[in-house]
């Protein structure tokens, strides 16, 4: 029987479907993106490291969720990596190549994050994760959702006078091309960085700043952040900061790239537009 | 110094390299049990004796731990022999490869690697764009010093300065134009490490290393006449400028691999040959493998302390090199000032 069935497909000219690959079980996550998406879309017991960060306060949106047992990294660390026999390490776009060289010499897969910057591209990158991981329905499920609250505030923000936002931080901005800028546009309002010409982010100066007025400042919380800005000899006397509008945005929403970058743009549009869009979503 | 201490002193380090050798790697993040590591080492280099590890302890031995801490070895050896060398060349005993910009050099290609995108993408961009960049300092150092001073060494000195704060203005420009995320690897590799080294940097910075030094060792007697003094060594019948300029690119390749493999490691090349030169004397054919086996002894100590002192955070290589080589130099003042 199982010689007529090689026959007829021989006959075919098809040759035998491959067998599906196993998922993974034991995953380990070298990002904190992936960190957040692991958590939502997979049972605790397949993943067996994380990322240090993801249990910090200000830097997490996933604190409290991951527990002890789980290992925690807080450097891409090959040798507990093989101790630990992670079927799949998960990286990042900008983790190292010599690293990833090492990884494949030690036998371990891995599956890279990459083109998160742009709402689309954290979209895409979270449905690839869930195809990588064997957890495609829960990513869909997260996109979906992550979907949901974007459409809903551009329904909200239809129409709407786009203040002109700069992002900040200690000389640098976000120019086009750059998950904060998708962040400040997905918000309702225009990104200065990129207005000026900035690419990814990069050094803008605090001349060139104040020359570009921008109507809002966006900070993140991070110590000193406001104090540079408000203390700074030019930076001090930009429109936004005399008249009071420099956002400090949580730092956990403002660098997260997994599916809290939709509620990252619902905060930032909130206290942007707060007569379209109330803080918590209804 | 009697050559009976002499011989007693490099044979005792000679043994002692592979021992602590031995020791680094089963130590690490992931212990590997003494007695299994050398069944395993004994076993893969055929020998017939002792056996496989557990598969993982297998893979962390061979993959991750062997080549690093060969590299490492390799790297301290060549940093040594290199300070070693320009000590005679310049007859200076503070001369080092920062003297020739190679530092500097490198860390400018590796910045620009960095700027540039490509140390995120392509495998093995980093140190050879740190290899590119050592060399072409050096080649400008050259090329400066024989328009500008004809070759001499206060000219070659003076010139290396100038050359090393060029390159450095540049790393400094880079890097303030740098996106955060990516001065992190920057800042990494300014500090030194071997952190992510395998077989494929041991094989080409190894080949590099090893046989410039192989050279270099070779041209002991020659560093030695030079060390006379360019009229004397003229007088003995060597040619000066060629023989130093050969000797000078000679420790410029070997320092431009060491520091594109690991980054900057500082004070191995001034705290070798320095320790070693009351025990082994001056002479390079003594100086020189005393200083590789010592260079070599002190980066496999350093790398495995920055494996051992804090597992979860990244110690800089070159941070733990200088924390050893500056009091040493401390130390060493206080000493000579008490002779005097």
């Amino acid at each position: 029987m199982p010689g007529a069935v090689l026959v007829a497909v021989v006959a075919l000219g098809a040759a035998p479907a491959p067998a599906p690959k196993a998922p993974p079980q034991r995953i380990a996550s070298l990002n904190l993106t992936a960190d957040e998406v692991l958590v939502e879309i997979l049972p605790v017991e397949r993943l067996v490291a994380v990322t240090a960060a993801s249990d910090d306060v200000g830097t997490s949106n996933i604190v409290g969720r991951v527990p002890p047992s789980v290992a925690r990294f807080r450097k891409a660390d090959l040798e507990r990596l093989v101790a630990l026999s992670a079927d799949l390490v998960v990286v990042s776009e900008y983790t190292d190549p010599d690293f990833l060289y090492l990884l494949e010499r030690s036998g371990l897969r891995y599956h890279r994050m990459e083109g998160m910057r742009s709402l689309a591209g954290n979209r895409q990158a979270i449905l690839d994760l869930g195809t990588a991981v064997g957890a495609r329905a829960g990513a869909e499920k997260l996109v979906a959702r992550y979907d949901a609250v974007l459409a809903d505030l551009a329904r909200r923000l239809d129409g709407v006078t786009r203040p002109r936002v700069m992002y900040w931080a200690s000389g640098m901005t976000a120019g086009g091309d750059t998950a904060i800028g998708a962040l400040i546009e997905s918000a309702g309002a225009r990104n200065v960085g990129a207005e000026i010409g900035v690419a990814g982010i990069g050094n803008v100066g605090a001349e060139r700043a104040f020359v570009a007025d921008p109507d809002v400042v966006l900070i993140g919380v991070w110590p000193g952040a406001r104090k540079s800005l408000v203390e700074h000899p030019l930076l001090s006397r930009l429109r936004a900061v005399r008249e009071g509008r420099v956002v400090e945005m949580p730092t956990e929403l403002l660098v997260t790239l997994s599916q809290h970058a939709a509620d990252a743009s619902w905060y930032l549009a909130s206290v942007l537009h707060p007569d379209r869009v109330p803080r918590s979503r209804p | 110094m009697s050559a009976a201490r002499r011989r007693r002193v490099v044979l005792g380090l000679a043994l002692a390299l592979p021992v602590v050798m031995l020791v680094a790697v089963a130590a690490g993040s992931v212990p590997l049990p003494l007695r299994g590591v050398l069944g395993s080492l004994l076993h893969g280099l055929g020998l017939g004796i002792g056996g496989a590890l557990p598969p993982s302890s297998e893979t962390i031995l061979w993959v991750v731990r062997l080549p690093r801490v060969l590299l490492a070895a390799v790297v301290g050896g060549g940093l040594a022999v290199v300070g070693a060398t320009l000590q005679s060349v310049f007859r200076n005993p503070l001369a080092d490869s920062g003297l020739l910009g190679v530092g500097a050099g490198a860390a400018l290609g590796a910045v620009a690697a960095v700027r540039l995108g490509w140390a995120g993408t392509t495998f093995l961009a980093l140190p050879l764009a740190a290899f590119a960049g050592a060399m072409a300092a050096v080649l400008v150092l050259y090329a400066l010093s024989q328009a500008l001073g004809g070759g001499t060494l206060h000219g070659l000195l003076l010139t290396g300065i100038s050359v090393s704060a060029l390159a450095a203005a540049g790393t400094s420009m880079l890097l303030v134009a740098t996106e955060e995320f990516r001065v992190k690897t920057v800042l990494f590799w300014l500090a030194g490490g071997l952190d992510g080294r395998g077989w494929v940097h041991l094989r080409i910075g190894g080949l590099v290393m090893l046989g410039g030094c192989l050279v270099l060792l070779a041209s002991a007697r020659v560093l030695d006449v030079l060390s006379l003094g360019d009229e004397e060594a003229a007088a003995l019948g060597l040619p000066v400028h060629s023989a130093r300029l050969g000797l000078l690119a000679l420790a410029a390749l070997v320092a431009g691999a060491a520091t594109a493999a690991a980054g900057s490691v500082p004070f191995v090349g001034l705290v070798a040959p320095h320790a070693l030169r009351p025990v082994a004397g001056s002479l390079g054919r003594h100086l020189l493998p005393a200083a590789f086996l010592g260079g070599a002894l002190l980066v496999v100590l350093a790398d495995l302390g920055t494996r051992v002192i804090s597992p979860n955070v990244d110690l800089p290589l070159g941070s733990v090199t200088a924390f050893v080589g500056a009091p040493y130099f401390l130390l060493a003042l206080r000493h000579a000032d008490a002779r005097r």
